[in-house]
């Protein structure tokens, strides 16, 4: 039995609702239900020893109306990554504060809190962080449109509306031979 | 038209002075800060030009906005140019500050500099080779030895509309207004 066999046997020890698969060689994918995220990265971190945590980061799945919160530990231990997955309800997302096992958390959830709305319970601070005077929904959320809110709020400058390959375009005004360049037929498809 | 000749003399005199001592505000934005230091050290030497770094706004005669602005740096970046003693110039580097270069749809960025600041010369490229920037600062000392290069002259004919500009991006203005 390799290592990554004997984690998920003995995560299912403990957590019996958590789906647990070896994507590969050192890397575990693990689905869990929300509630348990605290009691489970404390489990991984102090049972199993991941005691790494690489960052946080959040995904929109609009369509389902969730939002997906990714836990990425490692154990260099065991030299094994782990990701944690939790799925969260997207109209009251609200998770729990990891931030007693691992200090760097708060900033992750900080940020995540201002990008994406997900309210982190227990977390002490979470003010603004990146952004300043903030009142549009969170711009991360992919309901979020972009392009109106630029087009509202800024002026843009002409000769940006075409995305054209503005070589062409400089070529013809001076008169200049355009470069033959290798990649010029992958581009034009 | 004694006088007139005196002052046009004066002016020369000090212009002449003026472009030979460009200190630029230690101040950068972006990514395009990483080109000041090969710049200002041995291999381009940009201190041949006069061009020095000076670490306060009151003491700085150029703002050298090195790429993307958002709305947060804008402010400090406009706070730091009101407080600096005229005459004062701004050169605006790397496409980001022409039309928000790759940012061009982000929403937290500006998209053209001269909205919000006066601009006396944009220095394209992305990044501009430190080449690009000291015939950049070239161009500044030919602007300001032909005494073209007003653009604080401009920025306070004009207060109301840059101002307005500034205004409507930075929601929580809480800064002082100056008056000239």
């Amino acid at each position: 039995m390799n290592h990554e066999e004997h984690i998920i046997n003995t995560i299912h020890t403990t957590f019996k609702s958590a789906e647990a698969e070896i994507q590969r060689k050192g890397r575990l994918l693990i689905r869990l239900r929300s509630d348990l995220l605290p009691a489970f990265v404390s489990y991984l971190k102090n049972y199993l020893d991941f005691n790494h945590l690489v960052m946080i980061s959040c995904v929109d799945w609009m369509e389902d109306n969730q939002f997906e919160l990714v836990y990425h530990l490692y154990s260099y231990a065991q030299k094994v990554h782990a990701m944690v997955k939790v799925r969260l309800n997207r109209s009251q997302p609200q998770a729990q504060t990891i931030l007693p096992f691992w200090d760097q958390a708060g900033t992750y959830e900080r940020e995540i809190h201002e990008m994406y709305g997900v309210y982190f319970e227990g977390h002490p601070d979470l003010s603004e962080f990146i952004l300043e005077d903030w009142d549009d929904i969170p711009p991360m959320r992919r309901d979020f449109k972009t392009r109106e809110f630029v087009n509202e709020n800024y002026e843009w400058r002409k000769g940006r509306e075409d995305a054209q390959d503005v070589r062409r375009t400089i070529s013809e005004r001076y008169d200049e031979k355009l470069p033959q360049f290798n990649n010029d037929d992958k581009a034009n498809g | 038209m004694k006088e007139d000749w005196g002052r046009e003399a004066g002016n020369i005199i000090s212009n002449w002075a003026r472009k030979h001592s460009l200190w630029v505000l230690a101040y950068g934005t972006g990514c395009g800060a990483i080109e000041i230091p090969p710049t200002m050290t041995s291999r381009y030497d940009a201190e041949r030009f006069g061009i020095s770094g000076m670490a306060t706004p009151r003491q700085a005669d150029v703002l050298l906005i090195t790429g993307y602005l958002s709305v947060k740096t804008l402010k400090r970046v406009i706070r730091s140019y009101e407080q600096m003693q005229a005459p004062k110039y701004v050169i605006g580097f790397g496409s980001c500050t022409i039309n928000g270069g790759m940012y061009w749809d982000s929403y937290n960025t500006v998209k053209r500099l001269d909205d919000y600041l006066p601009v006396d010369v944009f220095i394209n490229g992305c990044m501009p080779r430190p080449e690009a920037v000291i015939d950049g600062f070239v161009k500044l000392q030919e602007l300001i030895a032909s005494k073209k290069a007003n653009g604080w002259i401009r920025y306070q004919e004009n207060l109301d509309w840059y101002r307005a500009n500034q205004k409507k991006v930075i929601k929580n203005w809480n800064m002082p207004d100056y008056n000239w």
